[in-house]
């Protein structure tokens, strides 16, 4: 065991942590944004796992740990095109054709082109293999009706990654295909979905006769949910530090704030009660360290985290929401103030998104937490059955495994 | 950043897992509980031989290797006075710098206790009332203290008193004139504690230096909170281990009940908070061994953490096994007690909420310190 970080590594977190010091984006524009992702991506900094040939730099896991720390402590905004460098982009180096690859890869990096993830229904969430929108070969080319949800940067986005159903008369998961979609294609409608935070992160897309060339069709026919399956060697579980960091950051402020804040004629900070809730919190945040390190571990040596990243995301979501209770019941009314809080009660950080912008958006945008990326209750049976081995449930939509 | 254990570390706890399997079945356990003794020399010569009894005062060595041993230990509930010798007084004599009784404990012949805890539910030096009076090169000690481990077995017994200018660590003999030894009985069967009434019992040998038995005291609590977890996760790895085999086995309405989402899910937890108990007693243990500058503030979250955890999984435990859990002849209220008793010692969660909290405080931002205990 061994838990330390190298010199080399404080060396290169120093080298980090100054730049993103002296480097700020120009505004919150889409355009600001954009040109934020093309800076950092000159400097090194997105799509740091990927592979050199494609642009990226074949960074070690725990390199891309410290950036995603670094950039936490310095509540930089994360570049723009997320879904393309984490998942999608990923997807096409490995699945794609070399055409495609030439083509949609190196602007992915520079954000030049924006995409979106076209995956879930209003009746496909958890159950996404359920997924109604269809694509028929109309000639060479394909033509899509249907419509997705939830879907993040859809307004802003070039392109997009469709998960649509070819063969109806196959079994669910086999009748699916994974396409590249131009979202600026005659027929793409979209409608921004507005979230109880008040911002429209995600939209609705409406597919009306949209035409989808041959060649855009990403592996073979009937191979979209393998392929969307894949975990790709470009593990998830390296953010578990940049959470930490920001939960820490939240913590420090939080704290601070309970020295002067007067609660039953106490300063919150002498009051037990708040002071258990507290300690509480330092407690889980540091577990989710120690999670990290494991983690990270496990990735450096090339190794697939077992039990501890099923556990992950289940952890670091609900943790969060524990967060931000935890916020809200220490500033009470002070914490749910879009306007009007006082200078010496706020939170501070951008208003940029997935940034810390203000105590009642972060505990708003905890609830998310725990649907996405696969809800608590979806991650639950993941590790009863496949962690545990557990029998599956009969469903329904698939043969029972029996007694 | 490597979190797996090495090769050596790994072979010591197959070499425990093995023995305590072997040596600390569950009808070995229950003998145990029944006999007033309640361990026997031949497992002890046998935990002397494998090493495991000196792992305190052995340079290659460290809190990782003690872990793993009570990580085994817990999981099979083995009854004797390993963390009372091995864990307690061995770390109390490291701190204090003894070169005497360590080796007789690593190899088998002397067997320890430490008595800390009073009628207040403190581990705070100031709760420390019992008085030691200087007279000639000596000290009259006269006082109570509770929930003293293996007390009835231990050859020599540390006491931390109350002297002049501090608190002071005495070493007495079990046989000592004016010690009375009263054994309890604990809801946790696998632990036999006593409370020892001091009435003017000579104490001439101070571990240490007087008045400064915190200095002892202090370090052996914060080893102690991290052994106590290591002990506290393996009880609760067996527990959701039985749960999980009970779930695929006890078929109810034509189908094993790890099937239904209510069973599934509770197991899942539970598999949420061994894992990340792990993660807590390990970086603990390792931060202890690297002398990492977050070592205080890890051991108060491995023991806070796990205290709800082991609470949590023990108990959903026995609720997944339904009526079979709460009997007597089911092994599960076994792990569940031992956990429990060892939940209450060395610092509950709350206490160590508080220590978190108060090392956190008094540090500046993303830099740790240590704050002495």
């Amino acid at each position: 065991m061994d838990l330390n970080y190298t010199a080399e590594d404080e060396a290169f977190r120093q080298r980090v942590r100054e730049w993103f010091a002296t480097h700020k984006p120009t505004g919150e524009s889409l355009q600001d944004r954009k040109a934020w992702q093309r800076t950092m991506y000159e400097a090194g900094y997105v799509g740091m796992g990927w592979p050199k040939e494609y642009g990226g730099q074949d960074a070690r896991p725990m390199e891309q740990a410290i950036v995603a720390e670094e950039m936490a402590l310095a509540n930089a905004p994360g570049a723009i095109n997320g879904l393309a460098l984490g998942l999608l982009g990923p997807t096409l180096i490995v699945h794609g054709t070399d055409a495609q690859k030439q083509r949609y890869v190196p602007k992915m990096l520079t954000a030049e082109e924006i995409w979106c993830q076209l995956y879930s229904e209003p009746d496909a969430g958890s159950d996404l293999a359920s997924l109604k929108t269809a694509a028929e070969r109309g000639g060479g080319d394909w033509v899509v009706n249907g419509q997705k949800v939830w879907t993040s940067l859809a307004p802003y986005a070039d392109y997009g990654m469709l998960l649509a159903r070819t063969d109806p008369s196959a079994p669910k998961h086999k009748g699916i295909s994974y396409f590249i979609l131009d979202m600026h294609s005659p027929g793409v409608e979209v409608r921004p979905l507005k979230q109880m935070t008040g911002h429209s992160e995600f939209a609705e897309v409406f597919f009306n006769n949209v035409t989808i060339p041959a060649e855009n069709i990403i592996g073979e026919e009937g191979q979209g949910w393998e392929l969307a399956q894949t975990t790709l060697g470009f593990e998830r579980g390296g953010n578990t530090l940049a959470r930490v960091t920001r939960h820490q950051a939240n913590l420090r402020r939080l704290t601070e704030i309970c020295r002067t804040l007067s609660r039953d004629g106490v300063p919150a900070l002498e009051d037990p009660l708040v002071r258990q809730r507290l300690g509480r919190m330092i407690v889980e945040v540091e577990v989710l360290r120690y999670a990290g390190y494991r983690i990270l571990g496990k990735l450096e040596k090339g190794q697939r985290p077992g039990a501890e990243s099923s556990v992950d995301k289940l952890y670091y979501s609900e943790l969060d929401k524990r967060h931000q209770e935890l916020v809200q019941e220490i500033l009470g009314p002070y914490g749910q103030l879009e306007r009007g809080l006082p200078d010496e009660m706020a939170l501070g950080g951008s208003g940029v998104r997935g940034q810390d912008s203000s105590w009642n958006f972060n505990f708003l945008w905890s609830r998310a937490g725990t649907i996405y990326a696969g809800s608590s209750e979806i991650q639950k049976n993941i590790i009863g059955e496949r962690v545990l081995k557990l029998p599956r449930e009969p469903r329904a939509d698939r043969q029972p495994t029996g007694a | 950043m490597d979190f797996d254990f090495s090769q050596e570390q790994v072979m010591l706890r197959n070499l425990a897992r093995e023995f305590f399997s072997r040596e600390s079945t569950p009808r070995i356990v229950r003998q145990q509980m029944e006999d007033a003794t309640g361990y026997t020399d031949s497992t002890w010569r046998q935990l002397a031989d494998m090493g495991v009894l000196g792992l305190v005062s052995d340079p290659d060595m460290g809190m990782i290797e003690q872990a793993l041993v009570l990580d085994e230990m817990g999981r099979n509930a083995y009854v004797g006075p390993y963390f009372a010798t091995a864990v307690l007084a061995a770390s109390a004599l490291k701190a204090a710098g003894d070169t005497a009784l360590l080796p007789k404990i690593a190899g088998g012949e002397v067997k320890a206790t430490v008595a800390v805890l009073e009628d207040a539910i403190s581990w705070q030096p100031s709760a420390v009332q019992m008085r030691a009076v200087a007279s000639g090169t000596s000290y009259a000690l006269n006082g109570t203290k509770r929930f003293v481990p293996w007390a009835h077995v231990a050859d020599k017994i540390l006491v931390v008193a109350r002297t002049d200018d501090g608190t002071t660590v005495f070493v007495v003999e079990r046989d000592a004139a004016g010690l009375t030894i009263t054994p309890n009985l604990e809801m946790d069967r696998t632990n036999k504690t006593a409370t020892l009434t001091f009435e003017n019992v000579n104490a001439d040998t101070v571990l240490g230096q007087v008045n400064k038995g915190w200095d002892v005291i202090g370090p052996m609590l914060q080893r102690a909170a991290i052994a106590a977890s290591a002990e506290m996760l393996g009880a609760m790895r067996r527990c959701m281990e039985m749960s999980v085999e009970y779930a695929k086995v006890r078929h109810q309405f034509g189908q094993p009940i790890g099937m239904f989402q209510a069973i599934k899910h509770a197991c899942a937890e539970m598999l949420l908070e061994v894992e990340n108990s792990h993660g807590a007693v390990y970086y603990a243990a390792w931060a202890m061994d690297a002398g990492s500058p977050d070592a205080a503030l890890a051991a108060s979250v491995a023991k806070a953490y796990v205290g709800d955890s082991s609470r949590k999984v023990c108990g959903s435990a026995i609720q997944v096994h339904g009526g079979i859990g709460f009997t007597w002849e089911y092994d599960l209220h076994l792990y569940f007690k031992r956990a429990k008793h060892l939940e209450a010692l060395y610092g509950d969660a709350d206490f160590h909420r508080e220590q978190a909290l108060r090392l956190m405080l008094d540090q500046p931002a993303q830099q740790r310190q240590p704050v002495l205990v």
